[in-house]
Formats: structure tokens, sequence, C-alpha cells
């Protein structure tokens, strides 16, 4: 290790305290654990007892909890509405993840290109979903999508086709697909506009120089330096695509194709908020919990270096 | 990570750069952005139409026909039971200006130890943090509840605030950030001058971050402002509730009870104006200057 | 460096601890033990404008305050009365349905209030009576309202396409296919899939009962013959096409109200209040009539919705809870209040007959005698035993008949799947089945 020196030329020790990193850390550390990991160990916990009822059942004194070993899991992974669910999910996800990724990435770049008109009103107007609050979405969705009150469906009525219904078994996808994209594409778009305006513009310089396309300025030069946001934005909307519950629960209402347990989380929520069963709840948070670990830790791995390529490993 | 001296400020150069680029529209990008733009705004629209409408009108006439009862709908949003919907926005703007502040900083902090440093347990410690997207908050709700029941917090604004500045998403697009923006040498430099550990975080590190620390603001913003499950959980006091709770009790009051179809659908559209405000200001956060020149690899 | 390092952490732990500590002592509720001083009690309830009642209790009850809050209703918050009874914060009173209160006292969330409502329990039908006691001598909680299920349909509608108003169930399915033939594009009515509650009120009219008690044993029949019965009436008449399937309370569902696609709803006494938020411009086109009936001779009726005002077992005051529960339901103005107020149907037998109901509702203008025929009816109502498990039914009786509508089944395998779920899960709880 060379000596520094100061600007007068005294030599200057390094005094980095070793313990500097842990104390930038610590608050994050702290709520952290209050917050976070607490009420995951309580519901880690849980999961491993249950209810017994003495009796009647009703009155003082009848439900007790007992240890219950691995009867949750056991019925959680026995249950075929889980593995159904988690069936949908995937499906769910195979459509969405390309359609919402690809269209955040295309809007991003068209947005760094610097002759593209109405890029502040689109980028505003794309971010502006994420800004409606999800209280009214079942409204909102039921009037864009019942037949009896979609303007989509009385254009096509009015123009002599017949109505498309969005909300069978099979048309449900689409249906939840374009929710999710609609509301989730402006914030990802952010993350990585935000990312592409970090790149200092003498990168693309030379290569228009020389006389590449904007496209392939965009495919070569653009695309490769803010893969770590790219695979930010994707690992992240992988994690939410497999906990997926609010689009889901705002068509159930309005649709006999979906389920109260569609998706695992709706199962979770189920237990634990309608039928006030919160082992069986945190007994399937955590196979969920485990199976996306799985999948996100093996992404991570393929994409390791690329995530934190700029930094010194 | 290669790193070169300081370069001279990129202002200089910028003018003749901008002067050799063709200065014509693309017609197709344009346009493009142009359709992902309505694409995103008719929901929109919908909204800002069926708050013009009276509630006989909602659901009666065609969906996309406007009405003229929009300060109808206000007045009787702004009347309703006090004016409890104002003070459930002062709530909201409260929960989600401070809470966003402090989990940017938060995030901030936690991003720059991440990236900047090695020291052991660094692996570890930020799997561990990511981790905490695994779980998803509907099952930590209630358990959530308990244990601030014990703290004695319930139904306070600090079981809201408290829970939601932790964001792992925030930390890990810090780390990101921190890693892309800040060059190891303005550190060190730092460092050699006698700064501070605290002051070179305050000084050099936090400018630079900021676009990155904005983008993590109004993410955590939205998501605190847009939270429901959380405070509904928390509060059992109405006047604390933030305008998501507020609304949806008006939506779902049962089966037996109309629901207020109108008042919530003009909340909802009043609660989207403040987004937008703080949208327009933070954009010019995101015209970023690079401290240095230094090529990344 | 360093100092500046320990002066920021523990500045900051500092601050972040007494922050704690400030909110912890400010949060509680300060629950004078004093006698003398007023006593604070916290409410529960999802009846709108009730503070307005409550404040006429307050004014003449200097020391005993009570402060209602709405904050979510029926099943919510049940969960939120639940969790909140496990972290030792109840609130002193609650707005239970009916069909909660076995999961409630089940979990030991409510006082027993026999002691301060001897004197209330005349004023209540002894069906009414029955479900707050749960058959054992406690009393649980005081009775609010009822919902004694009736029908309503557009008088101008019916006269339009020739129809007679339905006086039994074979009736109403041949108004339904004479509906279809006449007017293809309405329906009598529609079948929802998201409504447990009107689809038990119904089965209560066929006399159906899904759950009993005999000593400390369960029996569970949610396929009994009753309600195969309802059931397969209700699938045959959407098989056949000639009722709707789409859910209720969706904007489709409301415009359908609006604009005749739908000229008939089996409902309950609350009807016309959601009627009149839903379709305001369809004000004195509607009439009520009671419901169809199995047979020409019976005159049964079943239950949907109705709430109870229940008592904490965490309250802290709890004699004063029930003094104010017993207030509520029973005293002339609260009663009154809670009509005009909240439009509820009250289940106080003199607030029945009270003068809030003398006339009849805004939106039924055109039927002077709305709420005599009500009374009648109402009197009419079949009582009901819930389990302690009703959510898991009823929540499996959307998914199966859901699914039952979506793929074309017989209805009567939704019902067998509700038995199934039912059953399984007090199984898995350790209750004894019989």
């Amino acid at each position: 290790m060379t000596t520094a020196v100061d600007r007068v030329g005294r030599p200057v020790r390094r005094t980095t305290s070793r313990a500097v990193p842990y104390a930038f850390l610590a608050p994050a550390i702290v709520l952290f654990t209050v917050f976070l990991l607490l009420p995951i160990g309580y519901a880690a916990y849980l999961s491993f007892r249950r209810v017994q009822v003495k009796g009647l059942g009703l009155g003082p004194g009848s439900r007790i909890e007992v240890f219950a070993g691995l009867a949750n899991y056991r019925a959680a992974l026995g249950d075929g509405e889980l593995w159904r669910g988690a069936l949908r999910v995937l499906g769910y996800g195979a459509i969405l993840l390309p359609t919402m990724l690809g269209l955040a990435l295309l809007f991003a770049l068209l947005l760094d290109l610097h002759r593209s008109r109405l890029r502040r009103f689109s980028r505003i107007s794309i971010f502006l979903p994420y800004a409606v609050p999800s209280v009214i979405a079942s409204l909102l969705w039921g009037f864009l999508y019942l037949p009896a009150v979609s303007p989509g469906q009385y254009l096509l009525r009015a123009a002599g086709f017949s109505e498309i219904d969005l909300m069978t078994s099979r048309t449900i996808y689409v249906a939840l697909v374009n929710i999710a994209v609609w509301g989730g594409v402006g914030f990802n778009m952010l993350v990585i506009y935000t990312a592409l305006r970090a790149i200092p513009h003498e990168l693309y310089e030379s290569a228009r120089l020389d006389g590449c396309s904007e496209f392939q300025v965009a495919w070569r030069i653009k695309i490769p330096l803010v893969m770590p946001a790219l695979i930010l934005t994707t690992v992240f909307s992988a994690i939410a695509t497999l906990q997926v519950f609010s689009e889901p629960t705002t068509l159930r209402p309005l649709t006999n194709s979906l389920s109260t347990t569609w998706t695992p989380l709706m199962k979770v929520y189920r237990d634990a908020f309608v039928r006030n069963d919160l082992y069986s709840a945190a007994a399937t948070t955590m196979v969920l919990a485990v199976f996306t670990l799985i999948v996100s830790l093996g992404f991570l791995r393929l994409v390791q270096s690329r995530a934190f390529g700029q930094e010194n490993q | 990570m290669t790193t070169t001296a300081a370069a001279p400020p990129i202002e200089e150069t910028r003018p003749e750069i901008t002067r050799s680029r063709p200065q014509g529209i693309a017609v197709l990008p344009t346009l493009v952005l142009l359709l992902g733009a309505l694409y995103c705004l008719f929901p929109v629209a919908w909204v800002v139409i069926a708050s013009t409408k009276s509630p006989g009108e909602l659901f009666r006439t065609f969906t996309f026909a406007p009405g003229v009862s929009i300060f109808d709908n206000v007045v009787d949003l702004s009347t309703y039971q006090g004016g409890i919907y104002w003070r459930w926005t002062v709530n909201t703007a409260l929960y989600a200006g401070v809470g966003g502040l402090a989990s940017a900083f938060l995030s901030g902090i936690t991003g720059y130890a991440f990236a900047k440093f090695r020291f052991p347990g660094r692996a570890f410690l930020f799997n561990v943090l990511l981790a905490g997207v695994l779980v998803p908050s509907i099952i930590l709700a209630i358990p959530q509840y308990l244990l601030l029941a014990k703290m004695g917090l319930t139904n306070t604004y600090w079981a809201v605030l408290l829970p939601s500045i932790v964001s792992p998403y925030g930390m890990y697009l810090a780390r990101i950030y921190a890693a892309a923006a800040i060059p190891d040498s303005l550190i060190e430099a730092a460092r050699t001058d006698g700064a501070s550990e605290w002051r070179i975080f305050t000084a050099v590190a936090l400018p630079v971050m900021r676009p990155g620390l904005v983008t993590v603001f109004l993410f955590q913003f939205v998501a605190i402002w847009n939270n429901f499950l959380l405070p509904f959980i928390m509060l059992s006091d109405d006047r604390k509730f933030p305008v998501t709770v507020g609304l949806y009790t008006l939506l779902n009051r049962g089966n037996t009870v109309p629901a207020l179809y109108t008042l919530v659908i003009t909340g909802s559209l009043l609660s989207i104006i403040p987004l937008v405000a703080l949208f327009l200001t933070l954009q010019r956060y995101w015209r970023i200057d690079l401290v240095s020149g230094a090529v990344r690899a | 460096m360093r100092r500046g390092f320990k002066r920021f952490t523990t500045t900051a732990t500092v601050l972040l601890a007494g922050a704690v500590l400030v909110a912890g002592c400010s949060s509680g509720d300060g629950g004078g033990n004093n006698p003398n001083q007023k006593v604070e009690l916290t409410f529960w309830t999802w009846v709108p404008n009730i503070d307005k009642v409550v404040e006429k209790w307050n004014a003449t009850h200097p020391n005993i305050h009570v402060t209602a809050s709405n904050q979510a209703q029926g099943d919510e918050l049940v969960t939120k009365l639940l969790t909140a009874a496990k972290a030792g914060n109840p609130p002193d009173l609650a707005q239970v349905e009916y069909q909660a209160l076995p999961t409630l006292v089940s979990n030991d969330v409510l006082a027993d209030i026999k002691n301060e409502t001897t004197a209330a329990k005349a004023d209540f039908a002894d069906g009414v009576w029955a479900t707050v006691t749960l058959g054992t001598d406690a009393v649980y909680a005081v009775p609010q309202d009822v919902g004694p299920m009736m029908l309503y349909y557009r008088q101008d509608e019916f006269t339009r396409l020739g129809l007679t108003v339905p006086k039994t169930w074979d009736e109403f399915a041949a108004a339904a296919a004479t509906v279809r033939t006449k007017s293809p594009k309405q329906f009598l009515t529609t079948f929802s899939s998201a409504d447990p509650g009107w689809f038990v009120g119904l089965v209560q009219q066929a006399g159906g009962s899904w759950w009993g008690v005999n000593g400390d044993t369960w029996k569970v029949s949610v396929n009994d013959a009753a309600t195969k019965k309802v059931a397969d009436y209700w699938g045959k008449l959407v098989a056949d096409g000639v009722v709707d399937d789409q859910p209720m309370y969706t904007p489709e569902w409301n415009k359908a109200l609006n604009d005749g696609t739908l000229i008939a709803w089996p409902s309950a006494v609350w009807g016309p209040g959601v009627l009149a938020g839903n379709a305001a411009d369809t004000k004195g086109k509607w009439a009520m009539a009671p419901l169809p009936q199995w047979s020409a001779s019976e005159n049964k009726t079943g239950s949907w919705g109705g709430s109870t005002t229940g008592v904490t077992k965490g309250s802290k005051n709890k004699a004063a809870a029930a003094q104010f529960a017993v207030w509520l339901n029973t005293d002339p103005e609260a009663t009154a209040g809670l009509v005009r107020e909240g439009g509820i149907y009250p289940a106080s037998k003199a607030a029945q007959a009270g003068p809030a109901l003398q006339k009849a509702p805004d939106f039924f203008s055109n039927q002077a005698d709305f709420y005599v025929v009500a009374k009648g009816i109402a009197d009419t109502a079949a009582g009901f035993t819930f389990g302690p498990n009703v959510n898991v039914t009823y929540s499996a009786y959307k998914d199966s008949f859901a699914k039952a509508i979506a793929e074309k089944t017989a209805f009567a395998g939704a019902v067998e799947a509700m038995q199934t779920a039912t059953v399984s899960d007090m199984q898995a709880k350790g209750f004894k089945l019989g």
C-alpha cells in the first residue's frame, strides 16, 4: 500500500476504520431485523403450529395452539390447487415478463433518443398508471372489460363484430397481463431510462461518427451498458410475478373464471384473512418463498458477473 | 473498473456535439411513444370522465360520455363526514413524504456501503437484505401488527411509517447507481484530503447518486402512497387513514349499503394530481451531470 | 472521523429510541380505572352516519363517552377484531354479522353480556335471539338489524311483458322463460356466484340447515336435501339460459338494473338503499313482494345479512359497553336514528313498528305500505344455526359455484364441494363431527 500525501505533502495515515461500512449499514440492519426478520421468523414459527379445538369449540379455552410438526407443509404441498395456481402463474409470467420488460426497454430507448418529440409528455403519460390508486381497480377494469359498459366492446358492436369476452378461462390471461403491463411498464421504463442517462454521451458519439445507425447504437452499446438495470428489473419483476395477487383479485368479483385461490398468494391471503388460519398461510408462504428463492438465485448466478460488472469484485 | 484521471468537464464539449447531430424529428420513435402514452392514458381518461358524472349518471350513460358534475362531486367529497377526505390526503402525504425521504436516505447510505466498501460478510448481508422481497407483505402484515402491539405502537403514525422505510428494492437500486456513478478515485481523493467518511458520503457520494436516489424516492413514495394492507391492518382510527384505506371504506360498505362510487372515483382522481405534480418536479433530477469524465468499462 | 461516526450513530439511536418511547406513551388509550372519571369506549362499526346516533348517547351520558370508527366491514372487520384481540387491544364494542358470531365466540373474543340484557330479550323475535345466544345460556351480542328476504321487481317491465308477480318458484321459472322469449335482451334476474349470503337466505327459506349441535358433536349438512333442491333449481335456470349468470355488485350489474336488462332482484329489506344508490333513475318503477314460495300454501322467507352489537372480552368497561349496546338497539330514539341515518331495518320489534318506519322508503314512494308488508315478511323468517367456520363455507361457495358456472357443470357438485371443504376444515381443527 503506497503512502498517501495530503496537499501540503505530509504523509497521511489511512484511518478509515473497519467499522465504517458496518456503521453505515446499521440503520438498515436494525430496521430490517425488527420489521422483516422478526415477523418472518414469527410466521415461520406459526407454520409449525395449528389450532386444536376442545369439545364444541365455543366458549373460553376451547381453542388452543399446538405443535403441528410438518402437517401444514404436507397439506400445502399436497394441495392440488396450489400446484395448479403455480402453473397458472408460470403461464402468466411467461406472457407478462417479455411483454412488459420489452416495452419498458423500448420506451426507455426511444425516450433517450434526442430526436424523439413529445418525450416529456410520453414519459409522464407512461408513468401515470403507476399513480392510479388500486382501490378503484375493480371499478376501473370492470368498466373497461365488462361488455355492457366497455367502450371497446361498444366499438366492436358498432362496427358489426361480435363482442370479445375478455374474461373466459382462456382469455383471462390476456386481461390480467394487460392490467399488469399497463400498471408496471412505467416504473420499469424509468429505471432503465435513468440508467441510460448515466451513460456518458461520448461513448455513442464515436460510434455515430463511424456511421452507425441509432438502432445499432442501441443494440451494440446502450443495451449492454444498461444490462445491470435490465437484470435488476427482470429479477424483481419475476419475483413480483411469482407473487401476483392484486390483478386477479381485482378481476375476481367481475367474473366466474377466477377462483379465490387462482394464484398461490391469493391462497395465502384467503387463508390468512378470510379463513383466519394464519398457520396454513404461513406454511404456504414458506413453500412459495423457497421456490422463489431457488428461481431467483438460479437466475442471478447466471448473470452475476453482468449484474455487478461495474464493481471491483 | 478502469479509471482515468479526471477529464475536463463535459459541459464545454457538449455544444459541439449537439451541433453535429441531425436536427430532424424521428417520426417512428415519436409515434411509438405516442401510442404507448395513449395506451397508458386510456384508463386514466376513464377516471377523469367518470368523476364528472353524477351518481345517477355513472351507470346509466355511455362510459366515455362526460358529465358536468365534477364540481358537485368535489364538494360532496369535501363535505363527507366533515372533510375527512382532506385529512386522509394530509395523512398520505405524511406517510409517503416522510417515509419516502427516509427510505431514499436509508437506501442511499446502504447502497453506498455495499458498493464502495469491502468487508467481511458483505455478500451475505446483501443477500439477506434482498431476501426480504421473497416474503410478501400479505403474510407479514399480521405478525408486524402483533409485534407493534407489543411495542404499543399500533394505531399510530409510526405503525405505518416504520415498516415502510426498509426497501430491499431501493437498496439494490442504490447499490447499482452508487457503483456506476461514483468513481473510486473521487473517494480516495477525499480521503487523502482528510475528510471523514460521513463527510465523504454527504459531500461526494450523495450528490452524485442523486438521480438514482430520486428514482428510489419516487418509487417508495408511490409505493407508500398506494399501500393498502399495512395501514389497513395497523390503523383503527379512521382519522389516521391514508387515502387508499379511506376510499376503500367508502367503496366496500357491504352488500346492504350502497357504495359511494362517485366519491371514490373523484377521490382517486384528486389523489393522482399530487403524484403528477411530484413527478414533474422531480424530472429535473434526471438530467445527469457526471462529475468526472471517467470511462466506464 | 471515528468519533464523528460514533456521535452520529449514538445520536440516531437515541433519537429513534426516544421517538419510539414518546409515540408509545402517547398512543395508548388512557383507560381510567377511577370510577369518577369518564369512561371511554371504542366502537368499531360500519353503519353509515352512525356518529350522529352516537352523539345522542354522548349528549345524554356524560360519564360514558363512545367513539365510533368506521374502518372495515363484515369479514374484514372480523379479521381485524381477531388480530386485535390476539394482540390484547381490541375495541370495547364491535358490529358483528350473525354468521360471524360463532367464529368470534370460538376465538374467545366476545364477552357474555347476559346480565345486562335480560330486559332487552323481550324486544326481539325468538329466532333472532337464538342467533346471539348460540343455543347456550350466554348472550354474546345484542341484535342490531335483520335482513329478511323479499322480491323486488320492475312493475313497469312486468306490465309491458304481461307478467304476473310469481307466487311460487315454479311460476318464477316460467316467468323467467317468458322474459327470454319475449325480449331476448332482458333477463328476469341473475344467479350470482359471488354472494353466499344471498344463497344462504334462499336455503333458509327452503328449510335447509347446514350446521347442527348434538352435545359436543357438530353435524355438518351443507349438502342436505333443501340445499340441493335450491341449487338444482337455480342450476336448471342457468343451464337453460333463462336467468343470467353474472355476479352482482359489478358495474355491469348496476347498469343492468338501470337499463332494464335485469327486471327482478330477490333481495332483502335493505334493498331500497342499494337500488337508490346504483339505479337512482329507476325510482318509483320498482315494487316489492314476498319471495316466491316452494309450495302455494307456504309463507316463509330467509335472511340475507344483518348484524349485532357485541362487547369484547378484552374491554375494560364491559358493563358500560353492554349498556350502550342495549341502548343502541332498543332505545326508540337510537333505533329511529339507525333507520334514518344508517338505512338499516332494526331487529327490535318495537322499532319495526316505530315511527321511523311508518312511511315507505323514498325509492318506493309508489308502495305506501312497504314497511307493513316488510314486517309481515320479517315475522316469517326462518332461523339458522351458523357453524364455527362459516368463512370456509362461504369462500368455498364462491369458488365452487363460479367453477360450476364457468364449466357448465351441475350445481349439486358445487354443493358437495362446499360440504367437503367445510367438513375437512373442521376435522383438521379437531372438531368432533357426528
